[in-house]
């Protein structure tokens, strides 16, 4: 008799709508998790994120050339957390204006809760004048007027983050929000998981057993591959084409 | 991309040119996805990235071992109690704990603490691995459902079951009481028992009493054989008169002297 209890109490469907399966019912005990310590983490006056002007205090005169290099390519700067824990991290070149900064702005602070999360600007105001033709002219007549502004960001590089008294699961639902609605790819990180990634960048490029690589190929000018190639795929080694980042490539 | 070839004469004596110039005519950074070249799309092709394949397959050649959960200290902390009252406790009476009030719950408690019975209650996962490691393995089967343990380590078992039987929720299952494991009708009946004292009065008693006898059933044949020859003369002399009775008496003597001898 005493072998039946021992097994677990499995209940079985008694509705006529239920699946021909039993549900296990087993209590344990509870597992008592030690909860984080925040003490070294302390939250600015300000919290929330800061008004993003439109157009700069001191509106450039010069208009300026387009300049696609400003996408192209690794991002050299803001790659790496530093007030923050968790952020959001640009896949892919990409312009952000006034519009986009309004709908982050928005949405983080709407999130945070002022007493225990705070967020940082990780890009700066928008800067790049952009100039468009007014409608309907034909070409030529000279550059355009200047009719907004815009940052530029390379791929890599931390749009914003985020900190506090918080753990990555209760900020990534509104970080992966605004991550969807950027023009460039874009995905939610935190300090651990920006590590992983790099690491696991690193180990498949380690582990790779194709002999022939992309970076081994053009350096030596193998079959005067450089004809179809650009001197910035010596340092982009296949990785990068044009705004875009390749993440199957190695 | 086109080539110009232009000759090594002219103006560019003094510098020179190469002989083939490359013009990019393209833009390289578009919003959308700008086709590749056939060449470049054939490099891309060949430098893919290869993951590693080894002979045998991950699946294969590592064992299939559950990762040890690490314990917590709080799993760890209610080992250490139950070991500490398994130890020190005399008698072990396991019940089943179905719901009481909590009032009632409290006050069986404290009238059983009134005699140093303490009423403990720990996680069926954390004493079934106790026990099966310590003497008392054989208590394993009680240990399943909702139960509690009540301990002591003086043995009180009429105090615990008339506690018991005014709490009806909470019922007897079985009892280890002196490394001695009971049922529920053993637990009652050993209550029913006698104390030690009696019971070795009874053992002390029993052993005399042979001995005792031993006097009086060595006596018993003579005394008897006495009586019966008494009472013949009795009759005797009642019966025929004097010379009867002298010859009675004549034979009287012998007769207790014979007895004796005899014996």
């Amino acid at each position: 008799m005493w072998r039946g209890l021992a097994r677990p109490l499995r209940a079985l469907p008694t509705a006529p709508g239920d699946l021909s399966y039993t549900r296990v019912l087993i209590a344990g005990l509870k597992n008592f998790v030690i909860p984080q310590n925040y003490d070294n983490i302390s939250i600015p006056e300000r919290p929330k994120l800061k008004f993003i002007d439109k157009v700069p205090s001191v509106p450039k005169v010069r208009r300026e050339f387009k300049n696609l290099r400003d996408i192209r390519g690794p991002s050299t700067e803001a790659t790496d957390f530093t007030e923050g824990q968790y952020g959001i991290l640009a896949l892919g070149g990409g312009y952000l204006h006034w519009g986009h900064f309004e709908m982050i702005r928005l949405t983080i602070n709407r999130h945070l809760d002022p007493k225990i999360m705070f967020a940082v600007w990780r890009v700066p105001a928008p800067y790049k004048p952009i100039t468009r033709k007014s409608l309907g002219h034909r070409m030529g007549g000279g550059k355009g007027a200047i009719d907004h502004y815009v940052t530029a960001v390379k791929c890599g590089r931390l749009i914003l983050e985020v900190g506090g008294h918080c753990e990555f699961g209760e900020v990534e639902h509104f970080l992966t929000q605004v991550a969807k609605k950027l023009p460039f790819p874009a995905k939610a990180v935190s300090r651990q998981s920006l590590e992983e990634m790099r690491q696991a960048e690193e180990e498949r490029r380690r582990n790779n057993q194709n002999p022939w690589t992309f970076e081994r190929i053009i350096t030596s000018n193998m079959l005067g591959i450089r004809k179809v190639l650009s001197p910035y795929d010596l340092a982009q080694r296949g990785r990068y084409w044009g705004k875009f980042f390749l993440q199957d490539r190695v | 991309m086109a080539a110009a070839a232009l000759s090594g004469r002219g103006p560019c004596r003094a510098g020179w040119l190469p002989t083939l110039q490359f013009v990019r005519q393209a833009k390289s950074v578009t919003r959308h996805w700008k086709a590749m070249h056939f060449e470049r799309q054939k490099l891309m092709a060949v430098t893919e990235y290869v993951a590693p394949k080894p002979a045998i397959p991950a699946v294969c050649s590592t064992p299939r071992v559950h990762a040890k959960k690490e314990e917590n200290g709080y799993a760890k902390l209610l080992h250490r109690q139950v070991a500490e009252a398994f130890q020190d406790s005399k008698m072990i009476a396991v019940c089943q704990h179905c719901f009481t009030p909590s009032d009632e719950m409290l006050m069986m408690q404290h009238r059983l603490r009134k005699h140093n019975i303490h009423v403990k209650f720990f996680p069926n996962e954390i004493v079934r691995p106790y026990l099966s490691t310590s003497k008392y393995k054989n208590l394993l089967p009680l240990f399943v459902a909702r139960n509690l343990m009540i301990m002591s380590p003086e043995i009180k078992v009429k105090e615990m079951l008339r506690m018991l039987k005014r709490v009806p929720q909470i019922s007897l299952l079985g009892a280890c009481i002196d490394d001695t494991i009971l049922s529920s009708q053993g637990v009652v009946s050993y209550s029913k028992l006698p104390s030690l004292e009696v019971t070795q009065g009874q053992v002390v008693g029993t052993l005399s009493l042979t001995t005792s006898q031993t006097c009086a059933l060595l006596q018993h044949g003579a005394g008897h054989l006495s009586a019966l020859l008494d009472q013949y003369v009795k009759q005797q002399s009642g019966g025929t008169g004097e010379p009867d009775g002298q010859a009675g008496e004549g034979q009287a003597e012998p007769g207790p002297a014979a007895g004796a001898a005899g014996l």
